[in-house]
């Protein structure tokens, strides 16, 4: 068995021992010990010795790998008179700010390693090692770490496994089997206490702590992960494929993360039928990037930064969407890990009420590991982005609507606008005009001119992978997302007057900092409703709404319901039950339920719009009562 | 002509974003390297977004060699005195004498009540800082025998164990703008440490605030020249045309902090902009070209 062995450093002796301390603490280091524990002593008589946290952060950065052990004392309650009370709040920011720059390194829990007397022999630091926890043994000297580092040396030299850290699983919650981790996955799985840790706990728009993310590499190790998952059914469990879910909480506080970022290959199988295989975890960039050389390209969303897991099991409603349709029209085939492990492909042929399924409600049915897509020929389009100001935000609304809704098939306009500022609305229009010839282009946009004053213009003839190509890429320290993101959706059949006046009382509200209108139409309607669960092919207009307050957002927005028809349930974050019915109506509903059933009888996938198994799908009027 | 007469210090303002940790403890690192002599980092505890400070100078002073550092400012009212001067000796000791004490009456009241802090007005955050100055004082003293009895107006402790003694004498710089705040920094600071932007006129105010402080000193019988004067910057840039202080070339950089140092008596410059490049100019094509200036300056003709 291998122990992690530490030292105690003696704190109470400053004049004596700090220039030591790092000395000791830096040859524990290389010695390859594990712990290095700073004492205080609070010997009465004795001149007041180093204060321990300032000891332990100054450890932490005079080192790199070693773990710091501290024992931070509970502060008193706050007491502004006293000069020697610290508050507690600021106790508490200092221990999370030493986590983030040890990058999980610090036991602050004394409880976390035992304490060895300091002439322990090598069967008694054996049996301390025991429970489980590091074992730490005072030394003054260097030649006190020289012995110690040649106990625990041992003939073997160390293990090549992979083996965290005593700081790193001190972190470990109690609620989690890390040591069951199959070895496929216990390779690439982070931990709270792993380096990599802060850069996947956060997605785009959401904070969160996982207890641990699974990243699988293969369908194999996917199925590897489910099972994990199923011995973890008590914790929230969440897929993040990119990290942009907004309904889809591809983070969570304690649960289980199965990132299939690793899953991201890019091949075409087939050029004569634009047949193409993409992993999961692809981004829509990467996509548009790899099919530009062939003259294709594969509709998704706005944003290129989005993954292809969610996206190609919701819709997909995107800048090309209305000359080309939806991206789960373009579906052929998916290959999907079920609850119960096994590996399955859903097509027309292979299991089709579950291929009905995915295309809408994917995330309640499996996680898909491989895609294949028919792909359109595109060549380059017009890629607009126009900045314009009106002073009358609800006409510019409503004409919006009327362009936006009767333009040609090859032209698909957003909308995106927030509060206005002094009377003053920005408008951003981001639009895809499918025609290589730029007179088309320019007459096809320049109606959207009148909106307002054009004060920002950026117009191109690019392949689609200009369109895509502006998403930042996911750097080394990940997404930056904090807190819970506020967000509403809706269809509209049409964009009428009365919604223009309802949605510019909404904006100058001032709760709603992100508003986008995205066109609807064209092609997106040429599929029978029953082609998938998706079943909303007839709106004029997808609508979203982002507040930073989930209360006030409710307010501005339940009076403008009688204008929706239901909602896309990709940007809407309220749980209510209820909006179950908005995303599918309750004939296809009841159709899922059914499915979810069969596939997923004990519920494993429940983070994005669950649709429960064990409940009845209510009526309409049920569901309104 | 005013110049105290200190050895020209420069160095750089940090702002400590948590999300942001890695770059901003290298560039601590970057400017220990590029020769700098001081790193600051300023202290808002209540800013969720913001490492603590404290946590930082002990972790950036563990990753760097050679330069001093100091919180600029401490927020004295959520950094009781004891616990500040303890972890103010503890981490000069581990650093071997790289400590200095930059710190506030506080401002933000908000913020700092949030966070459990008492809220005072100006004036009596003025009071409340001398006396933490002195509690501090007394903590670091350990040749007097006994414990710190102190009872004052805002603290009190009977009897509190000295010690640890810092490396060397932490001077103690004090963030003052309002009269009375420099009068404190003038009778018993070591330095004063303000920011050019939030003067009411910029450089133009300086002989009016040095003279307050020199008057204070004056009036403690302390020696003008006792109290440090720093500065920071925090808008600067280097670019081809001089336009405003330290936005311009590097030599425009040198003659206007020349000047500062000679004719106003500033010893320490400090910017902001946590931007590598602009640290590491400020290092190699502004900082000696200004001593050495001002080294000619004070043993020549003058």
């Amino acid at each position: 068995m291998k122990m992690d062995i530490g030292v105690v450093l003696d704190a109470s002796s400053p004049a004596g021992t700090t220039r030591d301390a790092t000395a000791l603490a830096r040859l524990a280091e290389k010695r390859g010990l594990d712990l290095v524990v700073i004492a205080g002593n609070e010997a009465a008589g004795q001149p007041a010795g180093l204060d321990v946290w300032t000891a332990a952060a100054w450890l932490a950065g005079a080192t790199s790998r070693i773990g710091i052990g501290v024992a931070v004392a509970a502060p008193s309650s706050p007491d502004p008179t006293d000069p020697e009370a610290p508050y507690p709040s600021v106790v508490t920011k200092a221990q999370g700010s030493l986590d983030i720059m040890a990058e999980g390194r610090i036991i602050s829990d004394p409880a976390g390693w035992v304490v060895a007397p300091r002439d322990a022999k090598p069967e008694e630091l054996a049996t301390l090692a025991g429970a489980g926890l590091p074992v730490v043994v005072p030394v003054d000297s260097s030649e006190d770490i020289e012995r110690l580092a040649a106990l625990v040396a041992g003939p073997d030299g160390g293990s090549a496994a992979r083996r965290r850290p005593a700081a790193a699983r001190a972190r470990r919650l109690p609620t989690i089997d890390y040591d069951g981790l199959p070895a496929s996955l216990a390779e690439t799985a982070i931990e709270p206490g792993d380096p990599g840790y802060r850069a996947v706990s956060a997605t785009y728009l959401r904070g969160g702590a996982p207890g641990v993310v699974l990243r699988p590499r293969t369908p194999a190790e996917a199925s590897d992960a489910v099972e994990f998952a199923r011995r973890h059914r008590h914790l929230p469990l969440g897929i993040r494929s990119a990290g942009h879910g907004i309904s889809g909480r591809s983070t969570n506080q304690g649960g289980l993360v199965i990132d299939v970022s690793a899953m991201n290959t890019i091949e075409v199988l087939d050029p004569d039928r634009r047949l193409v295989r993409i992993g999961p975890g692809a981004t829509w960039k990467q996509i548009a990037a790899a099919l530009t050389p062939y003259g294709w390209a594969l509709g998704s969303g706005d944003y290129g930064g989005v993954g292809v897991g969610g996206l190609a099991t919701a819709a997909g409603i995107g800048l090309l969407s209305r000359s080309h349709g939806l991206t789960i029209d373009h579906l052929r085939s998916v290959d999907l890990v079920l609850a119960d492990g096994r590996q399955v492909r859903a097509s027309r042929d292979d299991n089709p009420e579950l291929f009905w399924a995915v295309r809408g409600a994917g995330a309640n049915f499996g996680i898909a590991t491989s895609f294949e897509f028919e792909v359109d020929e595109v060549g380059e389009v017009g890629w607009a982005q126009l900045v314009l100001l009106s002073t009358d935000i609800e006409e510019s609304l409503r004409r919006y609507g009327e362009f936006a809704s009767t333009a040609p098939r090859d032209t698909t306009v957003f909308l995106v606008t927030g509060q206005p500022r002094q009377g003053v609305s920005s408008i951003q229009l981001y639009a895809v005009v499918d025609s290589p010839d730029p007179d088309t282009v320019v007459e096809r946009l320049t109606p959207f001119l009148e909106l307002g004053t054009l004060t920002r213009q950026h117009v191109v003839m690019t392949p689609y992978s200009g369109v895509m190509s502006n998403a930042a890429d996911i750097g080394p320290d990940g997404h930056q997302g904090f807190g819970e993101p506020h967000s509403r959706s809706a269809f509209l059949p049409a964009l009428t007057a009365d919604f223009a006046r309802d949605a510019a009382a909404m904006l100058r509200s001032g709760a709603v900092y992100f508003f986008e209108l995205r066109a609807m139409g064209g092609a997106i309607a040429d599929p029978p409703p029953d082609e998938a669960s998706f079943t909303h092919r007839a709106p004029a207009f997808q609508l979203t709404a982002m507040a930073g307050n989930n209360q006030r957002l409710n307010a501005v927005w339940e009076p403008l319901r009688p204008h929706f028809d239901g909602l896309y349930l990709s940007f809407e974050t309220d749980l209510n039950p209820k909006r179950l019915l908005d995303a599918f109506p309750a004939p296809v509903l009841e159709r899922l339920r059914d499915l979810k059933r069969r596939y997923d009888p004990d519920n494993l996938f429940r983070d994005n719009f669950n649709i429960d198994p064990k409940l009845t799908t209510p009526t309409a009027k049920e569901a309104i009562a | 002509m005013t110049d105290y007469g200190h050895d020209l210090l420069f160095g750089t303002f940090v702002t400590p974003v948590a999300q942001q940790a890695r770059q901003v403890v290298e560039l601590a690192v970057t400017a220990d390297r590029a020769g700098l002599d001081l790193v600051t980092f300023q202290d808002h505890p209540y800013q969720a977004s913001f490492l603590d400070t404290s946590t930082l100078l002990a972790f950036a002073a563990g990753r760097t060699e050679r330069i001093h550092l100091s919180a600029n400012v401490t927020s004295l009212p959520l950094r009781p005195p004891a616990v500040l001067a303890r972890a103010s000796a503890s981490l000069d000791l581990l650093s071997g004498g790289r400590f200095e004490l930059g710190i506030g009456a506080g401002a933000f009241w908000d913020g700092i009540a949030a966070m459990g802090g008492r809220r005072l007005t100006a004036a009596q955050g003025v009071t409340a800082l001398r006396e933490g100055i002195e509690i501090i004082r007394e903590l670091w003293d350990t040749t007097t025998p006994g414990g710190v009895r102190y009872d004052g107006q805002y603290y009190s402790v009977k009897g509190a164990k000295r010690g640890p003694r810092p490396a060397h004498d932490i001077p103690i710089w004090v963030g003052a703008y309002k009269p009375k705040m420099l009068a404190l920094t003038g009778s018993i600071a070591d330095g004063w440490l303000p920011t050019i932007e939030y003067l009411p006129s910029g450089a133009d105010s300086l002989p009016e605030l040095n003279a307050r402080i020199d008057t204070a000193a004056h009036d403690a019988g302390r020696d003008p020249a006792a109290v440090r004067r720093l500065m920071n910057f925090m808008k600067v840039q280097f670019s081809t045309t001089p336009s405003g202080l330290l936005n311009g070339p590097p030599e425009a950089w040198v003659d206007q902090i020349a000047d500062l140092a000679l004719t106003h008596g500033i010893s320490a410059f400090i910017i902001g902009g946590d931007d590598p490049t602009i640290t590491e100019r400020f290092a190699s094509e502004v900082a000696p070209a200004v001593r050495a200036i001002v080294e000619r300056e004070r043993t020549g003709v003058a």
